[in-house]
């Protein structure tokens, strides 16, 4: 346990103060190499903390099943634009935990870009669906009673609106500004919002009518390895 | 020493008001070749994890299994995955990662084996079971049977010195599936890896076992070489009996006496010599009638062209099928010919790009979306494809809201008991029912099977047929498409070959396996020497006791 | 994806190489750095994908000009004034400074996608698995798994419409919904049902028995030893060489291009040339026969 808090408090103290030092000072187009490496550098904590928990079999499969229904999930939905992957990722999140919300985003944009193709917007999708994961995991995984359909919904389609999205045109700003302002950053913010409002009707409709049945499923399973586990 | 030795092996599952295995003792030697048989839920699979720990089930246990003379749970999990390999049913399942070179190497990764060596044995797995030419591939663009191969060769690479195969191949087509167990064969005798394995197909693995275990009820009923086996299942009229090889059904039903023969080739030997030097009275069973050829059509299909893609091959190619009114019609042949594709044309998921397709005299394309309302439906290859509730009755009411006809077709299918389980944790023969369930409850005049008998041992499969039956009386016609010729030979009253996109030949079951000399029934192999047109067991035998009492 | 030389080198010289070419353009908005980059790319771009490519080039045409023409409207600096748009100045420079921006977004994507053509899955567990194992493995898991229930979900799709249950063209958005969302229920219980057989498979080949080792296919050898040094000088040269520099807003100023431009020209030229040297050396070999 030593070496990782030593590893974050490197990351946090030295590594991302001075990527960002760094990337301030050098002449040149850096704002996308820097706001990128600092994403990547967020990142390797949850990483590291899920690699050094040496997860279970059975925890890693769940999780895959997750991980490849969230970008399977497109297939199955006839309605252009509507993905229900972000709300999948949100109740793995809330089932298994925020860490593990967390890998399921992350490795599940990482999946998904090899079927079309990786891109600059690999590592922001990443940190989105990871966060995703990791908010709606620490607000609802301990606390059942808030989890009702409804709720869950409006907070699915927040988050997505003013977190999720947001961040996703973040990483537009930094690869094809010319100069980051915050008349730009405004501008693409706005241009994204439509989009943005879509992407999170999506999600509240999905976790609306999919939370509860998906809940129970992975509850029944947890049931079901219970039962392995003890003999 | 013994490889493993059970002792006393008493086990029930947490809330069963009986013991799923009860008093077990069974010694394995080394190098064994071992098939333990016996109806779904005798207890084979739960005896089966019970050899290897990880895989144990929970419940109370009492007794104790020994691997080379120590408690098995004194092994360490270390040694207990390297020496015990364990094949399951579901190739897909088994596999874990996506290449198959990844997946041969998946398990020496796990015991940190060095990478010279993974790479010296993975080279080695790869050559030995001819996996050379794939190596490199996804395994998602395998068959089943190179899944189910891959599994046997990645579980070979950690070098175990017992195989435990659980229902292997029956997930698989017969090809495959006698590829696959005659590499299992293979192994035991070219490596001296002892065997235990489970089947329902005993036909491929019957004769080259060293010893036969039988389970009824939990308990082991007889160990015993197979052809002794054979012969106190007939004395103690078990319903394993049905279960064995068509020439030792044939032999004991005729009442013969003397040593059974296990193979078509034994079999037929033992007809030649009974009958060598006797004039045959009777040399054909009852042929049904000729089919009809004015009665009316449930389905016609004129010159049917399909393919998937654009530029894709032709998948069907000028297909013509007659389907009269109220029979049950079995399609037979080769993978890959074409045959499900066929039922898709005719539930309309496919539509051929040439050609007519007109079901009860009217053009598919006039139905609409009616077609699937009390007129056409399908049951899947997997029954598993149409559950989604948590219980069965809930899936019964997402297709009929009112309880009458949900009592109805849960009686038909017998599955009464059945409905407030959820339908993952049913056994496959009751999956399967409670799909048809599902889909009686469209009230079909047209049921389509899509391998209705892919996975199902003998009692269920005789189940299902009666289940058939009974819908047929209804007067609902039939068309099923189905790798298992026995099954067909038995059950249906039409049977067509489909090959290279078309339909060869169609006529009835005595007929048409009567002509066939290599896609036919192990009865009719074994008797054509001396019978003509008999293609089922009963058929055989029936005919062995005509000539001989015509001959006394 | 067509044959390609530089992809049957090891993972590790793939990888570095786009990471220095991805890198590179990038950080310089030199417009003479991103013509090469641009010709780089596009070449190996087309050795990949055959003609078929070209279609993909053109598709980026449109993104390089709304990109360009939309900068000017949001970044105003600049000196020669072309018109004016809602009261702001359009600028030359600006426009210059769009173009610059666009050329590096359309080459960078561009270099991403040799990069998802060569640096395929395996070669990325290749590189990274005995770093990040657990993480590497659920990759490989979830890459299996996403085709698996592509197909199951066709097949529950297509089983419930031979039970009437299908959902066709013609329905309302809300009966597509509700009937999508039962396919995926389904599809989850499927996949969870089969996750235990998974589970129990991986024990049972002793996944947590001991700490994994990680089994790489690919082997470094003198020639991608070669290759990564090659890289690295070609690298340092176009480092330490400089005159990347160029500032279009407020006022245009192009550095004088220097040897760096040519060390980048050939650090980018590295695939183009070993498929070249490959197909030289085979017509050799066959004129000899």
């Amino acid at each position: 346990m030593r070496k990782i808090t030593i590893c974050n408090l490197l990351l946090l103290f030295v590594l991302i103060p001075g990527t960002l030092f760094l990337g301030t000072r050098l002449s040149g187009r850096w704002y996308y190499l820097t706001s990128t490496m600092m994403i990547v550098e967020i990142m390797i904590p949850f990483f590291l903390a899920f690699e050094t928990r040496r997860p279970q079999a059975r925890e890693l499969v769940t999780l895959a099943v997750m991980c490849a229904l969230a970008v399977a999930s497109r297939v199955v939905m006839l309605i252009p634009n509507f993905k229900p992957m972000t709300a999948i990722v949100m109740i793995t999140g809330i089932a298994l935990g925020p860490q593990s919300g967390f890998v399921c985003g992350a490795v599940g944009a990482f999946a998904s870009n090899f079927f079309f193709s990786q891109g600059p917007w690999t590592p922001w999708q990443m940190m989105a669906y990871g966060f995703a994961g990791f908010l709606a995991g620490g607000l609802f995984h301990k606390r059942f009673r808030l989890r009702n359909p409804a709720a869950l919904a409006v907070w699915g389609f927040f988050t997505i609106v003013l977190v999720i999205g947001p961040l996703l045109d973040c990483c537009t700003v930094f690869t094809v500004s010319s100069r980051i302002t915050w008349k730009y950053a405004l501008a693409v913010f706005t241009a994204g919002f439509a989009y943005n409002v879509q992407h999170g009707l999506a999600c509240a409709v999905t976790l609306l009518l999919f939370s509860k049945p998906l809940l129970s499923k992975l509850e029944r399973l947890k049931r079901k390895y219970g039962m392995m586990d003890a003999g | 020493m013994a490889h493993f030795h059970i002792q006393d092996l008493t086990f029930s599952y947490p809330g069963a008001n009986r013991p799923t295995l009860s008093g077990v003792n069974l010694t394995i030697e080394k190098g064994e070749y071992v098939v333990l048989c016996g109806k779904s839920g005798s207890g084979k699979t739960s005896l089966l994890r019970h050899l290897k720990s990880v895989l144990t089930p929970y419940g109370s246990r009492s007794g104790q299994v020994l691997f080379d003379g120590t408690p098995l749970e004194q092994v360490s999990q270390y040694d207990q995955s390297r020496k015990i390999g364990f094949v399951m049913q579901n190739p897909d399942e088994q596999l874990v990662t996506d290449k198959v070179w990844h997946e041969l190497a998946f398990g020496l990764e796990n015991l940190g084996v060095h990478q010279k060596t993974i790479r010296l044995r993975v080279a080695e797995m790869a050559s030995y079971f001819g996996l050379q030419d794939w190596f490199d591939r996804e395994v998602a663009t395998l068959s089943g049977g190179q899944k189910q191969l891959l599994n046997l060769a990645s579980i070979m690479a950690m070098q175990p010195q017992v195989l435990i195969l659980d229902e292997p191949t029956s997930q698989l087509d017969p090809i495959a599936a006698s590829d696959f167990l005659n590499t299992v064969r293979k192994i035991n005798i070219e490596l001296g890896t002892t065997i235990i394995i489970t089947e329902h197909r005993l036909e491929d693995i019957y004769h080259s076992a060293d010893r036969v275990v039988v389970m009824e009820e939990g308990r082991v009923i007889a160990s015993d070489g197979p052809r002794q086996v054979g012969s106190l299942l007939w004395q103690q009229n078990s319903p394993m009996f049905a279960a064995l090889p068509t020439p030792t059904r044939v032999f004991y039903q005729s009442g013969a006496e003397g040593a059974c023969p296990l193979t078509v080739r034994e079999g037929r030997s033992w007809l030649t010599k009974t009958f060598e030097n006797r004039s045959l009275t009777v040399l054909e069973p009852d042929m049904e009638p000729e089919a009809p050829k004015t009665r009316e059509n449930a389905l016609r299909i004129q010159e049917g062209w399909f393919r998937y893609e654009k530029q894709g091959q032709d998948v069907l190619r000028g297909v013509n099928l007659e389907v009269p009114k109220g029979c049950i019609f079995a399609i037979v042949g080769g993978n890959g010919a074409g045959k499900s594709t066929t039922l898709k044309t005719i539930c309309g998921i496919c539509k051929p790009y040439r050609g007519k397709v007109e079901i009860f005299g009217k053009p598919i394309k006039s139905y609409g979306a009616s077609l699937y309302r009390g007129c056409v439906a399908m049951l899947p290859q997997d029954p598993k494809s149409l559950f989604v509730g948590k219980t069965l009755r809930e899936d019964l009411r997402e297709m009929c809201r009112e309880e009458g006809p949900i009592q109805a077709v849960a009686e038909t299918c017998e599955i009464t008991h059945l409905l407030d389980s959820h339908p993952y944790d049913l056994s496959g023969g009751e999956q399967q029912r409670a799909a048809l369930a599902k889909v009686l409850l469209t009230n079909p005049k047209l049921l389509l099977l899509d391998e209705p008998t892919k996975g199902l041992d003998s009692f269920f499969k005789g189940k299902f047929a009666e289940i058939l039956k009974k819908l047929k009386a209804e007067g609902i016609t039939i068309i099923l498409v189905s790798h298992d010729v026995e099954f067909c030979a038995e059950y249906a009253d039409l049977v067509g070959m489909f090959f290279d996109g078309q339909i060869v030949t169609i006529d009835t079951p005595h007929r048409f396996f009567g002509q066939n000399s290599f896609y036919t029934t192990a009865a009719n192999r074994m008797s054509r020497c001396v019978f003509q047109n008999a293609v089922t067991a009963e058929d055989v035998s029936e005919l062995y006791r005509k000539n001989l009492e015509g001959t006394r | 994806m067509r044959y390609d030389a530089f992809s049957k080198c090891h993972p590790l010289t793939n990888f570095l190489f786009f990471l220095g070419a991805i890198g590179f353009c990038v950080v310089i908005q030199h417009p003479l750095y991103l013509a090469v980059g641009g010709m780089g790319a596009g070449g190996y771009f087309l050795l990949l994908k055959g003609n078929a490519g070209w279609k993909q080039i053109a598709g980026l045409i449109p993104v390089f000009l709304l990109i360009a023409g939309l900068n000017p409207l949001l970044n105003t600096y600049g000196e020669h004034l072309l018109f004016t748009v809602f009261d702001r100045p359009y600028t030359l420079e600006a426009l210059y400074y769009g173009m610059a921006v666009a050329g590096m977004f359309v080459v960078m994507i561009l270099w991403f996608r040799c990069y998802s053509m060569v640096l395929t899955s395996d070669k990325f567990v290749c590189l990274f698995g005995s770093l990040i194992p657990a993480l590497s493995l659920l990759l490989v898991m979830v890459l299996r798994m996403i085709p698996n229930l592509g197909r199951k979900g066709k097949q529950i799709a297509d089983a419930r419409t031979c039970i009437g249950k299908g959902v066709t063209g013609g329905n309302s958005t809300k009966e597509k919904i509700a009937g999508g969302m039962q396919v995926l229920s389904a599809l989850t219980d499927w996949a969870l049902e089969g996750s235990i057989v998974t589970a129990d498979a991986m024990r049972s080949r002793g996944y947590g028995t001991a700490k994994r080792t990680s089994f790489r296919i690919y082997r470094m050898t003198a020639r991608d030893w070669m290759l990564i040094g090659a890289m690295a000088v070609l690298a340092g040269g176009v480092l330490l060489a400089g005159g990347t520099g160029a500032t279009f807003t407020p006022e245009l100023w192009i550095a004088p291009p220097t040897w760096g431009l040519a060390a980048y020209g050939a650090f980018l030229l590295i695939p183009i040339v070993l498929y070249l040297e490959e197909a030289v050396q085979w017509h050799i070999s066959i004129s000899r026969i």
